[in-house]
C-alpha cells in the first residue's frame, strides 16, 4: 500500500454539502483533524 | 462508509471531522445518507472539483474510479495519503486511528 507523507498544504475549497450549507475545508483549521474521503460509488 | 460509520466515536474522540466526497449529486447523498444513518459531513461533487483539484495540487491521485483517502492535520497539512487499487481497498479504521494518535501527540 502506497503511504506517502505528504506535509504540504491540502488545498483548500468550499463546497456545499448535501443540505445546501456551504463547508470550506479551511473552516476546521486549528479545530479538526480532517479525514477526506474520496468516495467513488455508494453502489 | 459502514466500516468508518463502526468507529466513528472513536474519530470524534480524537477530534477527526470526517468529510466524504463524491461524485452524486445532493439528493443522493441525502437519500444514502438517511438510509445508511452516516454522521458523516457529506459533499455531492458531480463536476469532481475537489478531485481535480487536489488530482492537479497535490498530485497524488491517479484520477480515475478508485477510492482515495487524506487525513489532513489541524494546521492544514496534509499527512497521510492512500489511494485504493480497487474499490474495496481501504485503509482499515485501526491504521488511520493510529496515525492520528500520532498527529495529536505532537
Amino acid at each position: 500500500m502506497p503511504r506517502v507523507s505528504l506535509n504540504q498544504s491540502a488545498p483548500n475549497f468550499t463546497l456545499p454539502d448535501f443540505s445546501g450549507k456551504d463547508f470550506s475545508l479551511s473552516d476546521l483549521k486549528g479545530q479538526k483533524i480532517v479525514l477526506l474521503v474520496f468516495n467513488r460509488t455508494f453502489a | 462508509m459502514a466500516q468508518l460509520r463502526q468507529d466513528h466515536t472513536k474519530f470524534v474522540s480524537r477530534d477527526v471531522a470526517v468529510v466524504v466526497v463524491g461524485p452524486e449529486n445532493a439528493q443522493e447523498f441525502a437519500a444514502y445518507f438517511q438510509k445508511e444513518s452516516l454522521p458523516f459531513i457529506g459533499l455531492p461533487d458531480p463536476k469532481s472539483s475537489v478531485l481535480k483539484l487536489y488530482g492537479q495540487e497535490v498530485n497524488l491521485f491517479k484520477l480515475g474510479r478508485m477510492p482515495a483517502q487524506v487525513l489532513i492535520d489541524k494546521e492544514g497539512i496534509a499527512r497521510f495519503v492512500h489511494y485504493g487499487h480497487s474499490m474495496s481497498d481501504i485503509p482499515s479504521n485501526e491504521e488511520i486511528l493510529a496515525l492520528v494518535d500520532e498527529i495529536n501527540k505532537q
